[in-house]
């Protein structure tokens, strides 16, 4: 009787987890899809910045999704606050003016997919309907394949740790002097000019 | 739901912003964001594969160095950017023609 009990407990515990996996992966799809959608419409750099902010933020959830915590945490750490950074502050010294799309001018025929948002939206939602018909008819057709994994919720980082300074340790040296490098380089293209 | 062809469709849709914006756009910031997007997108594609189809960490460190290498090419490209714009009082790519002031 305790047993069963135990079991339909540890079944309940997977289906939520089950379920908040889904639930996080939608959440982080729609805000990565929504904010690639707005970075392709605006036209302001400053927005555009907030908006890869928020894209990233989705793949950052997407990894969480895939079981991959550190490097949800890295992506966060690295990306929010080290690139973004980086490109806000180039925004503000480059003046940040504003930049027309480049279809308009040289691809007339092609400027209703970038130029126009209601036909660009129109045609994001009619290819988005036959996405998602095309992928329900297939999936009537395919055989109901379960994915059977032993799912593993232990933390990575100690395992890439090891992974790194043992099979990768070559690649992991290379990276730190290229790293050492972007920073001088990055530093010497970017000082002041002389008169 | 959750399988490995959603997020493949996932990185897909990351691939072509980052395709419309560095081919569509004028500005060399526009087209730097452009460059984030797609080696995210490849990133993605490391760690999902490394999830549902090989079941290792590799993906995960291959996921770890374009991040890193991201980083990188984010610091040197700002930074020519605003020498960019120190030479020429712009960030519009056609003024970007000569490699000598």
């Amino acid at each position: 009787m305790l047993v069963v009990a135990i079991e339909k407990e540890r079944t309940f515990e997977k289906v939520a987890i089950v379920s908040f996996l889904t639930i996080l992966f939608i959440l982080s799809a729609l805000l990565m899809l929504v904010s690639c959608l707005a970075l392709l419409l605006t036209k302001n750099i400053m927005h555009a910045c907030t908006f890869l902010l928020a894209a990233l933020l989705g793949v950052a959830g997407l990894y969480l999704t895939l079981h991959a915590d550190t490097l949800a945490v890295t992506q966060v750490l690295v990306y929010v606050g080290g690139v973004v950074i980086l490109m806000l502050f180039a925004v503000v010294l480059t003046g940040g003016q504003d930049q027309e799309s480049i279809t308009k001018e040289k691809f007339p025929h092609l400027a209703p997919l970038f130029g126009s948002k209601s036909t660009f939206l129109k045609a994001f939602l009619v290819s988005m309907i036959f996405f998602v018909a095309a992928a329900s008819l297939l999936r009537l057709g395919e055989k109901e394949i379960v994915h059977v994994v032993a799912v593993n919720y232990a933390p990575t980082i100690q395992s890439l740790g090891q992974l790194l300074m043992t099979d990768y340790l070559f690649a992991f040296e290379l990276v730190s002097v290229l790293l050492l490098g972007a920073l001088i380089g990055a530093a010497l293209i970017a000082r002041p000019m002389k008169k | 739901m959750v399988s490995l062809s959603s997020f493949l469709f996932l990185s897909f849709v990351l691939f072509l912003t980052g395709l419309m914006l560095v081919l569509g756009r004028k500005s060399i910031i526009f087209v730097l964001i452009g460059l984030e997007l797609i080696l995210n997108a490849a990133a993605l594609n490391f760690v999902a594969y490394s999830r549902f189809v090989t079941e290792k960490l590799d993906g995960h460190l291959f996921a770890l160095f374009i991040i890193v290498i991201a980083a990188a090419e984010a610091a040197v490209a700002l930074a020519l950017a605003i020498r960019f714009y120190q030479l020429k009082e712009t960030t519009h790519l056609d003024e970007l023609s000569e490699l000598k002031h």
